[in-house]
């Protein structure tokens, strides 16, 4: 029977419920009520949302309590719910409104999930043993829940938000049905159940972002950020991609279920090739660097602000750009087994959030600092992933607190952003942070909500940031009892010098926990300094604000107290008590792990890096905003280097983007006159014949049944030689 | 004497869709000039009564012919075989398209004759595929060419009809004399005018394929049928008659002499091998190969090349038709030795299909975007046709891309199959011919493209008020042909089972 409560039943309404609401726009709402092209839209968020929910509650039969490791008991659940599933199979088959709905459970002996198969899309080889099968499968477990969860929850407000904020605009109908696209695409990345349908979708998303950075087109700026995002994800997506090859040469399959759930499988590969989970876990790392803007492909980000921001704050902050650490976490068998791979993403994480907060320290547009603080938060999380290179045992924690940081993250980056939209909606779309000031009197609602999101960012104490940061440091700290000797051997070209470097992994993530613990203090500060400019100080509004401005509307201000209050209180809720924790763990393939008492050593320390940082910024920006002048001017060159971003762009205008030019310049030249040129003649030459042939197509009569004549004397007598040769 | 009744009687039922469209011809040709007056004049409208009743005919004698069954084993006048259940639906089919393009062609008074011509000529066409007789075939292969004269003259009488009547008529009897001393060389070397006992006479070994008799037999019949075929060198009327006569009857001249020219060879170019049924073991006399593959490339190359240069869009039809027929050439000179899934017959077969959905597809949409004051003649007269007749133009632009062979169209089936016939028959003389198949589908795509150009990204030239009323025999039968073109590429399998259960 189709259960509309059973979860594998309504998989695929998850995701379907957006892309209908984008076909409905794109066909019928793109020409007939236009202003209300929101509606369908923010209904199919609405019921994908419930849904995940509902899958929420349901797809893990153990809940939020606490699992088990190796207990029998929880074997034995696991094996009935794979049977209550299996039980359900015919009778599906019999229904026909799910299309071709298989489900199974995979791996009875651990947690479950659960899948539905909607269609095959490539099958090479026969049908019982295909050499290659891609159905379009769609999987969910405790991860996938936990991600749609945020996903849908996030992308609902901002919608509603942006119905709001994009009132009046022009394309109002064209936003809203890249919005459903992006939903629907993001939906399928989490739900896929193969590597291939989510890199299908991995790059479904990187086209909506591309489509809503560019939203106004007529902006040569905003269609250059759009640019800029997609060629430089596309370099990330190209390691993605070989990843994916290298598991299916190495495996002969992408599929999760199959990948993920084998051990022994894994195991027997290792014991062959030692060093092949190395290059896959950095490959798939690549794509992640893209997607997720890290060093040094996080430049796009923060120029893809050009973009409306609601699309800063759902797909920017708190979704599409979490993809990376989505996949590094889904892939955590892979990454256990290659732990170069995960001190890599360690570090690089360690160097993509000190970067960026040096960045977002001197820049004045209000969304700029918010985008490096973002590119920041997910160096973070990178470095959460990554602290399980000091050992297995930490690996579920490590994934369990880089995703809780991405969830609580989602929730105080979308306020924040959302925020700053209100800011931007009421000063006339300026949002450079010295054209206004002292908005506090003025825009009550948006500082409130501003405020909340900004003290949860900062880590304040007891805040959601606070548990999410301060677990992540505990877990770094962890790492830095690892004892394993690593050397690295530099070798200098054309010589035969060299220098090794040798250190233990404890040396390692000390560095790396020094580096979160600074990044720390300059997120406090730089989120405060914001705070500060914007809302503190003397009153002062730019021109194009007009005389009155006012505060958010109902659309704008619900979602934002709503994300203001959950991103105060979600990390509290859900953090300290393990419920996301210990849902997290029925994920499937996750190692068993201990459980890390709560480190009072680290949460001391972030406490006060917090609020040193938003004094510091309080001294600074509003007691004595003198102090900011002289350092600005005293420290002019460094202020310059921080405000150009390390100038990074600058280095790769100059190595990267320049060469190619000239490349491509050369390529058009050989192009247009040798190849072309070549071409021509070509189409010279039928031309030439044409006009052979033309005269004896001349009109008389007699002269066709001449040449019809010479024709069949010229076949008989070839015919009759050929015979007499034969003879 | 009852038992030659019984004879008669039993060939008369393996023809019995052809009787009732000949019957119908009679009928038509008894009855039309007593409802014409002395000076000429007919009642209005009367041109309708004398479409329906096609319509009807064909209708009937599709009925029969769906109910008939295969009768492959006769000694008699006939046989109804797959090939002959296939040729008559495809003829059939086509018949009710081409009835629907001529609806409004000819005027009230000379409609009735001008149907009955298209129906003999379809009849004619049947008859060939059931021929078992040198005779039958020969004049089943009249009873195509003598209506055809009547038909390209009946709807117009000025002095282009005239000249491309008559050159069609000269040259077409000058290829007829060719057939007839062709089947007479067969009949010399076999001493027999029965097909099956001919391909009996092959079949139990000997010398009959290295006779001089039958080579030459074999290239007089290539030559006298390539006339039908517009085969190059005697594909020169076809330009000529193209641009000369009304155009429905340029769209019959494009389709329906090549079915019956490459039945025609299909039936006498024969077998070397004994077999249950003609086809299954078809292969042409080895001398015959060599000059079939010459002629498929002049013809491909000459119908393409001249294409090029044509500005008249009848002409260019004209020639292109031309290059279609060596595409089809291609099929013949595999015969049955392409791949195991995909043989030269079987492809050649499909393609016949699928060109004959395109190109009446094709001049259907011509004979509907005419003008009030002048037909469709040159490549500036469909200039913007985009903006003036936007359906129509993308319609015609469907069939121009399955002429060029891109997908999603029937066209891009038909040629893959061609090539991928040729060029699995593994030969170096197959796979050069696949290569130039597919440089020639390249030099296709010039002119075909460019009509496409031309409708979409030229602006009109004649810019004044259209007041002409839709034609819409001639829309339905593009809506037809449109299906047949986009349905055969979707769900080709239906037609191509058959097929292939024809030739194997």
């Amino acid at each position: 029977m189709f259960d509309w409560l059973k979860p594998n039943d309504v998989l695929w309404l998850i995701p379907a419920a957006p892309l209908l609401a984008c076909l409905w726009i794109v066909v019928v709402g793109h020409v007939v009520r236009r202003q209300y092209a929101h509606r369908p839209v923010v209904v199919a968020i609405a019921i994908s949302t419930a849904l995940s929910y509902h899958l929420l509650l349901n797809v893990v039969p153990t809940g939020f309590v606490e699992r088990d490791h190796g207990a029998h008991a929880e074997t034995a659940a696991a094996h009935e719910h794979a049977e209550h599933v299996d039980s359900d199979t015919p009778a599906d088959a019999e229904h026909p409104d799910v299309p071709e709905a298989h489900t199974h459970a995979a791996d009875a002996s651990g947690p479950t999930a659960i899948s539905t198969t909607l269609y095959e899309w490539i099958r090479i080889g026969s049908e019982a043993s295909p050499t290659l099968s891609i159905p379009v499968k769609l999987r969910a477990d405790a991860m996938t829940a936990l991600m749609l969860v945020m996903v849908t929850t996030v992308s609902l407000l901002v919608a509603v938000f942006a119905s709001g904020y994009m009132k009046g605009d022009p394309g109002y109908p064209r936003f809203f049905a890249s919005i459903a696209l992006f939903v629907f695409s993001m939906c399928m990345l989490v739900l896929a159940g193969n590597f291939l349908l989510m890199f299908v979708f991995w790059e479904a998303v990187g086209l909506c972002s591309y489509l809503l950075i560019g939203f106004w087109f007529k902006k040569p700026s905003a269609a250059a950020a759009a640019k800029k995002a997609f060629v430089v994800n596309r370099i990330g997506d190209f390691g993605f991609i070989l990843g994916v090859f290298l598991i299916w040469v190495t495996f002969d399959t992408l599929d999760f279920d199959v990948l993920f759930a084998n051990p022994l499988a894994i195991r027997a590969i290792v014991s062959q090739q030692p060093e092949i989970f190395t290059f896959i876990c950095m490959l798939l790392f690549v794509g992640a660097i893209g997607k997720s803007a890290q060093f040094p492909l996080h430049v796009w980000l923060p120029d893809a602000m050009e973009g409306p921001t609601p699309v800063s704050a759902l797909i920017h902050a708190a979704t599409m750009v979490t993809a990376g650490v989505y996949l590094v976490a889904r892939c955590t068998p892979f990454f256990i087994l290659a732990p170069k791979a995960q001190m890599f993403v360690a570090g690089i994480g360690a160097v993509t959030a000190l970067i960026a907060a040096i960045t977002a320290l001197t820049q004045y547009d209000l969304k700029r600092v918010l985008a490096y603080s973002t590119v920041s938060q997910l160096g973070y999380m990178f470095m959460a992933l990554g602290a399980a290179g000091a050992g297995t045992n930490l690996a579920t924690l490590a994934v369990t607190f880089a995703m809780f940081h991405m969830f609580t993250h989602a929730f105080f980056k979308a306020v924040l952003f959302l925020s700053a939209g209100s800011v931007m909606h009421s000063m006339g779309d300026v949002i450079d942070m010295r054209r206004f000031s002292g908005l506090r009197s003025v825009l009550p609602i948006t500082h409130i909500t501003f405020l909340a999101g900004a003290l949860a960012l900062a880590g304040f104490p007891l805040l959601s940031g606070f548990w999410s940061k301060d677990e992540i440091l505990s877990i770094v700290f962890e790492a830095t009892k690892g004892t394993q000797l690593h050397s690295i051997k530099v070798m200098f070209p054309f010589t035969n010098y060299h220098w090794v470097i040798e250190f233990t992994t404890g040396t390692y993530y000390t560095l790396i926990l020094g580096v979160g613990l600074l990044a720390s203090l300059m997120t406090a500060f730089y989120t405060f300094r914001a705070y500060f400019m914007t809302f503190w100080g003397e009153q002062k509004f730019p021109e194009e604000a007009g005389h009155h401005p006012h505060d958010a509307p109902p659309a704008m201000a619900i979602p934002l107290l709503i994300l203001g209050v959950a991103a105060l209180i979600v990390g509290g809720i859900a953090g300290p008590t393990h419920l996301y924790g210990n849902y997290l763990a029925q994920t499937p393939g996750l190692p068993a792990g201990d459980h890390l008492q709560p480190n009072m050593l680290m949460m001391g320390i972030s406490s006060v890096l917090a609020i040193l940082g938003i004094g510091l910024a309080y001294v600074c920006y509003v007691a004595t905003p003198a102090i900011a002048r002289d350092m600005k001017s005293s420290m002019s060159p460094l202020h310059a280097f921080s405000q150009s971003g390390l100038m990074l762009d600058y280095l790769y205008l100059r190595f990267v983007v320049l060469p190619l030019r000239l490349l491509a310049q050369i390529a058009e030249f050989f192009d247009r006159w040798v190849i072309d040129v070549i071409v021509d003649c070509f189409g010279f030459v039928p031309g030439l014949f044409g006009a052979i042939l033309r005269p004896i197509h001349s009109g008389y009569v007699q002269n066709y049944a001449m040449v019809m004549l010479i024709g069949l004397v010229v076949c008989l007598v070839s015919v009759l030689r050929v015979l007499a040769g034969t003879l | 004497m009852n038992e030659s009744l019984q004879n008669l009687n039993g060939a008369i039922q393996l023809v019995l869709p052809e009787a009732v469209l000949l019957a119908s011809v009679c009928l038509i040709f008894f009855a039309a000039p007593f409802l014409v007056s002395e000076r000429g004049e007919a009642p209005v409208g009367l041109r309708h009564r004398w479409g329906w009743l096609s319509l009807l005919t064909l209708l009937v004698a599709g009925w029969i012919g769906w109910n008939a069954t295969e009768m492959p084993h006769t000694s008699g006048p006939f046989v109804a075989d797959g090939l002959t259940l296939f040729v008559r639906g495809l003829t059939l089919a086509t018949g009710a398209v081409l009835v629907l393009l001529h609806w409004n062609q000819a005027d009230d008074a000379r409609s009735g004759e001008s149907h009955a011509c298209l129906l003999a000529i379809l009849a004619g066409v049947n008859l060939v595929a059931a021929a078992n007789d040198l005779v039958g075939l020969f004049v089943a292969l009249e009873l195509i060419s003598i209506p055809t004269y009547l038909f390209l003259l009946l709807p117009r009488r000025d002095a282009p009809a005239q000249e491309a009547t008559l050159k069609y008529f000269l040259l077409s009897i000058f290829s007829s004399a060719i057939v007839l001393f062709g089947m007479s060389y067969l009949y010399g070397a076999t001493g027999t005018t029965n097909l099956m006992a001919i391909h009996q006479g092959f079949a139990s070994g000997g010398n009959l394929p290295h006779n001089p008799l039958v080579a030459v037999a074999t290239v007089m019949l290539i030559a006298g049928l390539g006339f039908r075929l517009t085969a190059v060198p005697f594909h020169f009327y076809a330009p000529d008659v193209f641009q000369g006569a009304q155009p429905s009857a340029a769209a019959m001249l494009s389709f329906v002499p090549k079915v019956a020219g490459f039945v025609a060879l299909l039936r006498l170019l024969v077998p070397a091998a004994a077999g249950e049924t003609t086809l299954q073991s078809w292969m042409m006399i080895p001398s015959a190969v060599n000059v079939l593959w010459w002629l498929a490339v002049a013809t491909m190359f000459t119908g393409n090349l001249m294409a090029l240069m044509q500005t008249d869009v009848r002409r260019l039809l004209a020639f292109s038709s031309v290059s279609h027929a060596g595409y089809m050439m291609v099929g013949l000179v595999v015969g049955m030795q392409g791949s195991q899934q995909v043989s030269g017959i079987s492809a050649l077969l499909y393609y016949l299909a699928v060109y004959g959905v395109m190109t009446l597809g094709a001049f259907a949409i011509l004979i509907a975007a005419a003008r009030s004051n002048r037909r469709i003649e040159s490549l500036d007269d469909l200039a913007g046709l985009s903006r003036t007749k936007p359906a129509m133009a993308l319609v015609l632009s469907v069939f121009l891309f399955s002429l060029t062979g891109l997908p999603p169209t029937a066209g891009f089936l038909g040629k893959f199959n061609l090539f991928f016939a040729a060029w699995s028959q593994g030969t170096e003389s197959s796979r050069l011919l696949a290569c130039l198949l597919g440089v020639n589908a390249a030099l296709g795509a010039w002119y075909y493209l460019r009509m496409i150009g031309v409708m979409y990204l030229r602006d009109p030239v004649d810019r004044s008020d259209d007041v002409r009323p839709l034609e819409i025999p001639s829309l339905v039968a593009a809506a037809g042909c449109l299906l047949g073109t986009v349905g055969l590429f979707f769900a080709p399998s239906g037609l191509w089972t058959h097929i292939q259960s024809l030739v194997r």
